[in-house]
């Protein structure tokens, strides 16, 4: 059947699905207390969120621009909130959930775009190139910058930035390119200044993007320990690289073995499963090498296996944001191991056993809120 | 650009082209079969204050809503020398005089698109208008039923709106809501007679399909009386390598060899005596139910946006690939001249030329093939429940 | 009375009087028929390089079978660029394309005002697919160009009243002179093409005296027929085999595929005529 049509359902349903199981808000709660952070765009896990919340424990609270959070002076005011010159009542700026932090008092959004912090590990699009830097499209409300001085230039991680490098700016980075980088600084204005100074970082091939953010339902990626890592896909597909950008920018893609450059090697790198792979040792000028998968466009020889499972991953991805589910390492795995069970029943060989959209992503979804 | 312009990496591009053209079947990115459709919600008869009405929603948040309006208007005589100005009902006209009675005329639909975030004189849109205006006036058949009596005719306006910008090229989405809404569009009642001035049924549970349904054929569990005539659908169909794709989205289409929008309708398959009266035609006799007789209506080439993407950069000649600067020089030169070179592997080019006249008639035939994509696609549409 | 400062006219509308002249006999010979065998196109006019301050340009003229109008289809095209876009538009790897169609408002019967119309524009969305296949976009990169084409004279017959409803096939034919002469102009601007396009027509028709034949005829002048039941316009690049654009408008059963096929195979057929006479003047140019 090549169309599935689906009936209109009440706008309820969303919200009834987690109600029942309260096992799972109870993870989500561990999990934001934890992180801290400022949360994400189209986060849906925070639509369902107040309601539950204020029936099991009544910590959190949803609140509409307008609404006075505090009269107590003792708080502070933090995002989210203004408070009025006269009085030194707290005001929600927008519609969220109250956290404290200590003494401080802000609001998170329900859904916003991304807002950068240093430190964010982002995938973003060069939307425009100028004489010494790259504009990034990094899903937030401004095109992040980065500069030619904060990307490791080839022949070297040393090697002095020259006139050249400026003319021929666009062969390291051209319009349309992804690539995977770190917010190194933030302007007063909210902009992010980024830096690829990694080899965890550079620009992005061999698979598939996914854009999270913004589209439709919600659901997003949100802070967890590690944004990146590898796994073992199934059915013989090898193993496969995944880029969680904080901003909601999602890569997959087939997992190449970084080569590392001799004095790179002794560096110890705290993040970044990648980093963790077993390194390629004995090639004869590594430092060229380092270079060579940093700027090229060209993809390696990808089997159909591994595009099979980059496939599917991209669709437990695009499920659980369709169904309001967070995207996590965590989530992503379980419904990878989940989808590969799932598609055991549909039959041996189908084509269309990748297929996760529609009914299938519910059900998959229902499965994962199960848990 | 009749397409929208689309910004995507080479590799990504190289990825998609390379998992699309994959043998025997494609691998798209979201998993579909090649002839498989996005899931989409729909209903019909949304918005009480029109003649009929429908809206669709992929599951990304993409959103169509149309809306038909008719209005009664005059219909202008073409004079000719052979006019005939008794005012007979055309019971026993001349034969040519009933050919011209038959005909409507295309200015009796007005359809118009809205997108977001496009200029309404946007070529994208008018693009879009005029070929699903195209495909509906086609056959001749829909402003037929369109004509009141000699002298007054219904105008009917199609608004298409497009809820949020659109995540793909948004032709299949505004063609199945148009089909749906015309399906469920309803006009009062005539109550009077002959060529005088019109006057209608105040009740409008009374009122009657623009396309008719058979009373005798009862469809399914719903209780919907069978639709006996549909308005066209218009399907969106690519081809990369040797694989045929339906309903691409955006990154599918941004690597296409080529695209084309084919309109289908169907043939009308059994006899009905409309409200209008006396100008319906009998089309041949009814053929088995179930079995549609599709007819091709339109088939328009969509600029794929492929042309515009910007080439990869195989690593050979990439001057960021090997460090030293010395050679860097020259490499430039090289890689301006290979360039025109074949394709690496791994490595994007956007396409140059156009199709084979043999893969394009593939595309159609594919569409049109029988209990193919367009049946399937009717089948479906006709599980929609026409509340 | 609600207007009383204008002099309404009667409730009722009324008809200018048209005078029979030469008894019956003349009036049903105002239906034409197509004297030309159906696989041959119409006697064409092309030469480039007509307008000195364009960067290329070109004029294309179809002779017309209509009886005593002696007029046909008159098209101009001038094709200014490659030149750099302006600073404020994003950077492009390939060259910009953008196309313009204008019938000048006294080209068809009824007259066309001066903003392009629906019609116009979905016309230069169709002439830009045939040329953006054609021409080579990747070797002027950061630039643009502009092809501009008026249709000075359409070919419509003026004296016949019952051309009603032939409008949406006499698009095609002027689709199919505009993307011939746009070819041309671009040829003659000097910008790279893989090969040179040009348009062709072909119809599905149904003629007056045998009613249940229709046969397939290229170029077809719609007053000449008794009804069009289906037609294509094809842009075909002659030497690679393959087809930039394709238009196909009408009403064919899904069991009539051959006749589909056999409408592309006469609409290349057509345009592979015009290619000829869209040669021989590029050849004439550079002789």
């Amino acid at each position: 059947m090549p169309i599935t049509i689906i009936a209109p359902k009440p706008a309820q349903q969303r919200y009834a699905a987690p109600q029942d199981s309260p096992d799972a808000s109870d993870s989500e709660e561990g999990d934001d207390l934890s992180e801290g952070g400022a949360d994400l765009e189209g986060d849906i896990s925070m639509g369902h969120r107040p309601a539950k919340k204020a029936r099991t424990d009544g910590k959190y609270e949803i609140v509409t621009p307008g609404e006075v959070i505090t009269d107590d002076p003792q708080w502070m005011r933090g995002h989210g909130t203004y408070v009025s010159p006269a009085a030194t009542s707290i005001i929600s700026s927008v519609a969220g959930t109250v956290t404290r932090t200590n003494k401080l008092l802000s609001v998170r959004p329900l859904r916003a775009r991304y807002t950068p912090e240093v430190g964010d590990l982002v995938v973003g699009r060069i939307v425009e190139v100028q004489a010494k830097r790259w504009r990034v499209d990094v899903g937030s409300t401004q095109l992040a910058s980065l500069p030619l001085s904060a990307i490791n230039l080839p022949g070297g991680i040393l090697r002095r930035r020259t006139d050249t490098d400026e003319l021929q700016i666009r062969t390291f980075f051209a319009e349309g390119d992804l690539l995977v980088a770190e917010v190194q600084q933030l302007y007063q204005d909210g902009g992010a200044v980024l830096h690829t100074r990694s080899l965890k970082y550079g620009k992005l091939r061999n698979g598939i993007f996914v854009a999270v953010s913004g589209m439709g339902g919600g659901g997003g990626v949100v802070r967890s320990r590690r944004q990146v890592w590898t796994l073992d896909a199934a059915n013989g597909g090898g193993q496969i690289d995944i880029v969680l950008g904080v901003n909601g920018y999602v890569w997959i893609s087939k997992h190449v073995e970084p080569v590392l450059a001799e004095d790179q090697k002794t560096t110890p790198t705290t993040a970044g499963p990648i980093t963790n792979a077993p390194t390629t040792t004995g090639i004869t000028n590594l430092e060229e090498s380092v270079s060579a998968t940093m700027y090229s466009s060209q993809n390696d020889r990808i089997e159909v296996e591994t595009m099979r499972e980059i496939a599917r991953l991209r669709g437990v991805i695009t499920a659980l944001v369709e169904n309001g589910l967070r995207v996590d390492e965590d989530m992503v795995m379980k419904g990878y191991h989940e989808a590969v069970e799932m598609a055991l029943t549909y039959g041996e060989g189908g084509q269309d056993d990748v297929y996760l959209g529609g009914e299938r992503g519910e059900q998959l979804a229902a499965v994962l809120r199960g848990r | 650009m009749s397409s929208q312009h689309v910004l995507l990496s080479p590799a990504e591009l190289s990825y998609l082209h390379a998992s699309l053209s994959l043998q025997p079947l494609p691998l798209r990115p979201d998993g579909r079969s090649p002839t498989q459709f996005r899931p989409l919600v729909a209903e019909t008869g949304i918005l009480p204050g029109t003649n009929g009405s429908a809206r669709i929603c992929f599951a990304d948040g993409t959103e169509a809503i149309v809306g038909v309006k008719a209005e009664v208007e005059r219909t202008v005589q073409p004079f000719t020398q052979d006019t005939q100005t008794t005012q007979d009902e055309g019971e026993t006209p001349a034969e040519d005089e009933r050919r011209k009675e038959e005909v409507g005329g295309s200015d009796w639909v007005e359809m118009t698109v809205e997108i977001p975030g496009y200029r309404d004189d946007d070529p994208t849109t008018v693009f879009l208008g005029q070929m699903l205006q195209e495909a509906l006036l086609a056959d001749g058949e829909f402003t037929k039923r369109l004509r009141i009596n000699g002298r007054f005719h219904w105008k009917i306006y199609l608004d298409i709106l497009l809820i949020s910008p659109p995540l793909s090229y948004p032709l299949p989405l505004l063609s199945l809501t148009t089909h749906l809404a015309l399906l469920s569009a309803r006009l009062p009642r005539l109550k009077s007679e002959g060529d005088e001035d019109p006057l209608f049924d105040d009740d409008w549970a009374a009122s009657t399909y623009v396309y008719p349904r058979d009373n005798n054929k009862k469809d399914g569990k719903d209780g919907n009386n069978k639709v006996v005539a549909r308005p066209p659908v218009t399907l969106l169909v690519m081809a990369v390598g040797n694989n045929i794709i339906f309903d691409p989205a955006r990154e599918e289409l941004a690597v296409a060899d080529v695209a084309l929008a084919v309109s289908v309708g169907e043939e009308t398959t059994t006899t009905t005596t409309q409200t209008g009266g006396d100008d319906d035609v009998d089309m041949e006799e009814g053929s088995t139910p179930g079995k549609r007789r599709l007819r091709l209506l339109s088939v328009r080439t969509i600029d794929p946006p492929s042309r515009l993407t910007p080439p990869g950069v195989p690593n050979a000649t990439n001057t960021a690939y090997t460090a030293p600067t010395g050679t860097a020089e020259a490499k430039t030169q090289d890689g301006a001249r290979t360039l025109e070179t074949e394709r690496v592997e791994g490595v994007w080019k956007a396409p140059r030329g156009g199709a084979k006249v043999m893969v394009m008639a593939a595309l159609v035939a594919k569409v049109l093939e029988k209990g193919g994509v367009a049946d399937e696609v009717l089948d479906g549409l006709e599980a929609v429940d026409l509340g | 009375m609600t207007d009383r400062r204008r002099i309404n006219g009667p409730v009722g509308a009324t008809f200018p009087p048209v005078f029979v002249y030469e008894g019956e006999d003349a009036v049903k010979e105002t239906k034409k028929t197509r004297s030309r065998p159906p696989n041959a196109i119409r006697k064409m006019y092309l030469k480039t390089g007509v307008t000195p301050s364009a960067s290329g340009s070109a004029y294309l003229e179809i002779e017309t079978s209509a009886k005593g109008s002696g007029s046909g289809l008159k098209l101009s095209c001038t094709v200014h660029g490659p030149r750099s876009l302006p600073r404020s538009t994003p950077f492009s790897p390939h060259i910009i394309l953008s196309t313009h169609v204008k019938y000048a408002p006294f080209a068809t019967r009824q007259r066309r005002g001066y903003l392009r119309d629906s019609t116009e524009r979905d016309l230069g969305t169709h002439l830009e697919t045939a040329l953006r296949g054609a021409i080579i976009a990747d070797r002027w990169p950061k630039s643009g160009v502009d092809i501009i084409i008026s249709i000075i004279e359409g070919d419509q017959d003026r004296e016949s009243s019952k051309a009603e409803g032939d409008e949406s096939w006499d698009m095609m034919n002027a689709l199919s002179g505009c993307i011939t002469v746009a070819s041309a102009a671009l040829a003659d601007a000097g910008i790279d093409c893989v090969d040179t396009v040009a348009g062709g027509v072909a119809a599905l028709v149904r003629n007056a005296a045998d009613d249940s034949v229709s046969n397939i005829v290229i170029d077809p002048v719609p007053s000449e027929h008794e009804k069009i039941l289906a037609a294509c316009c094809i842009a075909y690049l002659p030497t690679r085999d393959e087809v930039t654009n394709l238009w196909f408008k009408g009403d064919l059963g899904a069991s009539d595929m051959e006749l589909y096929t056999s409408l592309v195979e006469k609409g290349i057929q057509a345009s592979k005529y015009a290619n000829r006479v869209l040669v021989e003047c590029l050849g004439e140019t550079v002789g």
